[in-house]
């Protein structure tokens, strides 16, 4: 079974994040850098259809920086055969439809048998990437999948509806899955398999070489929403201040009723 | 000269950092609380994690890592919980060590191979009654019986005792030699007739790691359980302290690391006189200091590391490392509490326990003051 996973690599999210100068990022110096937190679950669920199965070999792409690499060995070290590095120093300038055009160019003519990515990227957040790809490559896809189970041809996944609801799809045939929490526990990467992870094929290619299409959506700018006015704050005794919060929560919200 | 991680050594930081922060630290303050080891978070899950045989070649079960990453790895445990990272620091230093460096090939794969992969857990056997930072006192012997030796006398504070399967012994097999040169060590299994446990230390930190005491009482073991030459032991104690030196700097280092990480984000947060108290250039002087220090130990234990698995000889300089990092370790913890005045003081924030915990680190393993006798002999041979 040929496996594809798709990983980007994020900002710690407890970062002090700062606007960039042209306001259209945010600054990425002296950031902690790590795997978005969707496309781990999509690694381990990558790994172990590859231990399920048996003769398989698992890609994991990912398109950013050299800095990127070290979050690519992770993903080896998690298990997955081989890296595939697509080098661009500005992806935060792509749009989804640049990101997906870019993955797409490079599995049209691999015959993946099933590809996972994280259902949205922790610092853009989009969730685009994921069903765009299928779209390009004509692939069916089902995003969201909290629960995973394949067997002869037939992947049957559980997808997160709201207000608690999950509903049970199956399909047949290469598909694109995009991951949501709740679908696996990722592994640890164990000593061993860190050292292992130096000696896996990490192939590096340029993005030109892979993205031929223009952008069709642009980030006119980014910022922090304005300050609402202040909270409230109540003082007084613990008995009080507990009849008056129930007060306020029983007519200005409807979390009670 | 390069000061940056390499890519597995950063790998391996993230790594032990999360398993840290989400399965050890968690029950750091009850298992001090109870004195209580658990073995399955402590020492097995370490294992499972390739962590128990970090530098050994893989042929002996190990991850074939360097020693930087060893350090890591004890500085991460430490820095949520010190009782963890002296399991690993004694377990690794004190006992597969000295099985890798002067074991046959058949002790290797025999003793250190189950080491290594974490399916046995070992231990240390100098310290006793009598001979405490003068080891060459010591009194426990070792009397040849056709095919075995007999060991008689008690050995005490043993980090890991009662739980390790494997201890490395040391033990007086001429009683006739000079002080030093009368000395042998032993491979000795938890099981052997005659070995058996003795009293449980209750001590002031590191309060889930088990201390106990070694009793042998005509304890018999095979004449091929001698490791290295017969009257060469107090080298190989010698020698096994220079690498163990290493995991305790790193154990001092992490305890500071883990008082610092607290330290500041209290100050950012605790408002006093209209503002946070971090905007007092009183306390930014403290944390100017707790973080020089801790970045000063850092790179004297990284560079000692960096010897050891260099073939560079580094006995001063992990001796230097243990000394600065120890010492900075309670200085650190110190100021930490300090700077969460009363709630520092409470069990209510980690910082009281760190400051116990940083104690042992200036005892164990050659107090501060043979630290300097070590340094300044290496000066002035
Ligand atoms: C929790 C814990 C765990 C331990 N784990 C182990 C273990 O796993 N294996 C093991 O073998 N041992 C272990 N030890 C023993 C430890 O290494 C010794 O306690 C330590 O080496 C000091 O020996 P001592 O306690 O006999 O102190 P002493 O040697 O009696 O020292 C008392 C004081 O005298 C000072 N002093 C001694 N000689 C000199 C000198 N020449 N010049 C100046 N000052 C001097 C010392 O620095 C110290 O301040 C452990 C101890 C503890 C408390």
């Amino acid at each position: 079974m040929k496996i594809l996973v798709c990983i980007k690599q994020v900002p710690d999210m407890e970062s002090k994040f700062k606007i960039d100068s042209d306001s259209k990022w945010y600054e990425t110096a002296d950031l902690v850098w790590r795997m978005n937190e969707y496309d781990e679950y999509g690694v381990e669920q990558a790994v172990q259809l590859k231990e399920q199965q048996g003769d398989s070999d698992v890609t994991v792409l990912c398109i950013g920086s050299d800095r990127v690499k070290e979050t690519m060995k992770k993903a080896l070290a998690m298990g997955c055969d081989r890296g595939v590095h697509v080098v661009d120093d500005a992806i935060f300038a792509k749009s989804p439809q640049e990101i997906a055009s870019i993955i797409a160019d490079f599995s049209k003519d691999k015959s993946f048998d099933c590809i996972f990515t994280g259902m949205q990227s922790q610092d853009r957040g989009s969730g685009q990437v994921g069903v765009l790809l299928a779209e390009m490559l004509n692939l069916p896809s089902v995003t969201t999948i909290v629960d995973f189970s394949y067997d002869d041809g037939i992947t049957k996944v559980k997808r997160e509806l709201e207000g608690g609801i999950k509903a049970l799809v199956s399909v047949k045939g290469p598909a694109v899955f995009t991951c949501q929490l709740g679908l696996n526990t990722p592994r640890y990467p164990t000593l061993p398999n860190i050292m292992k992870a130096k000696k896996k094929e990490l192939l590096s290619v340029p993005v030109a070489d892979l993205l031929h299409v223009e952008s069709n959506q642009e980030t006119a700018e980014i910022f922090f929403p304005e300050k609402k006015s202040g909270g409230l704050i109540l003082e007084g005794e613990p008995a009080d201040l507990a009849d008056e919060l129930l007060k306020i929560l029983k007519e200005k919200t409807t979390v009670l009723s | 000269m390069n000061f940056e991680l390499t890519e597995e050594q950063s790998l391996i930081r993230n790594m032990v950092r999360e398993f840290a922060e989400e399965e050890v630290a968690p029950t750091a303050a009850i298992r001090d609380e109870e004195e209580r080891f658990d073995r399955a978070l402590m020492f097995d899950k370490l294992g499972e994690l390739g962590l128990t045989g970090i530098v050994f070649p893989e042929e002996y079960g190990g991850a074939g890592a360097d020693y930087i990453s060893y350090a890591i790895a004890v500085e991460e445990l430490s820095r949520v919980c010190a009782s963890t990272g002296v399991t690993l620091s004694a377990h690794h230093s004190l006992c597969a060590n000295p099985i890798f460096l002067f074991g046959t090939e058949e002790q290797k794969q025999h003793y250190l191979t189950p080491l290594a992969t974490g399916e046995k857990m070992g231990a240390f056997g100098l310290t006793e009654p009598s001979a405490g930072s003068d080891a060459g006192g010591t009194k426990t012997t070792a009397v040849e019986d056709g095919d075995e030796w007999i060991l008689n006398g008690t050995k005490i504070f043993i980090t890991n005792g009662g739980e390790a399967e494997t201890y490395v012994v040391l033990a007086r097999t001429d009683k006739n030699a000079e002080k030093h040169h009368g000395i042998s060590a032993f491979i000795i299994e938890k099981g052997s007739p005659g070995f058996s446990f003795g009293k449980k230390e209750k001590k002031m930190g590191i309060r889930s790691s088990p201390t106990m005491e070694l009793v042998f009482e005509n304890c018999r073991i095979p004449k091929s359980n001698m490791l290295g030459e017969e009257g060469h032991g107090f080298k190989v104690a010698m020698k096994t302290l220079d690498g163990g030196r290493i995991g305790i700097a790193a154990q001092a280092l992490g305890i500071a690391q883990g008082a610092f990480d607290i330290a500041v984000d209290y100050a950012k947060e605790r408002q006093q006189f209209n503002m946070a108290i971090a905007r007092f250039q009183g306390v930014q002087f403290q944390l100017a200091d707790m973080a020089t220090q801790i970045e000063a130990s850092r790179l004297l234990i990284y560079s000692a590391a960096y010897k050891a698995s260099n073939g560079i000889s580094y006995s001063n300089a992990s001796a230097m490392a243990k000394l600065m990092a120890s010492e900075t370790a309670m200085k650190v913890t110190t100021q930490a509490v300090q700077i969460l005045g009363g709630y520092g003081y409470t069990r209510d924030f980690p910082v009281e326990r760190m400051m116990r915990d940083a104690k042992i680190t200036e005892i164990y393993e050659g107090t501060s003051e043979i630290q300097r006798i070590v340094i300044g002999a290496g000066l002035t041979r």
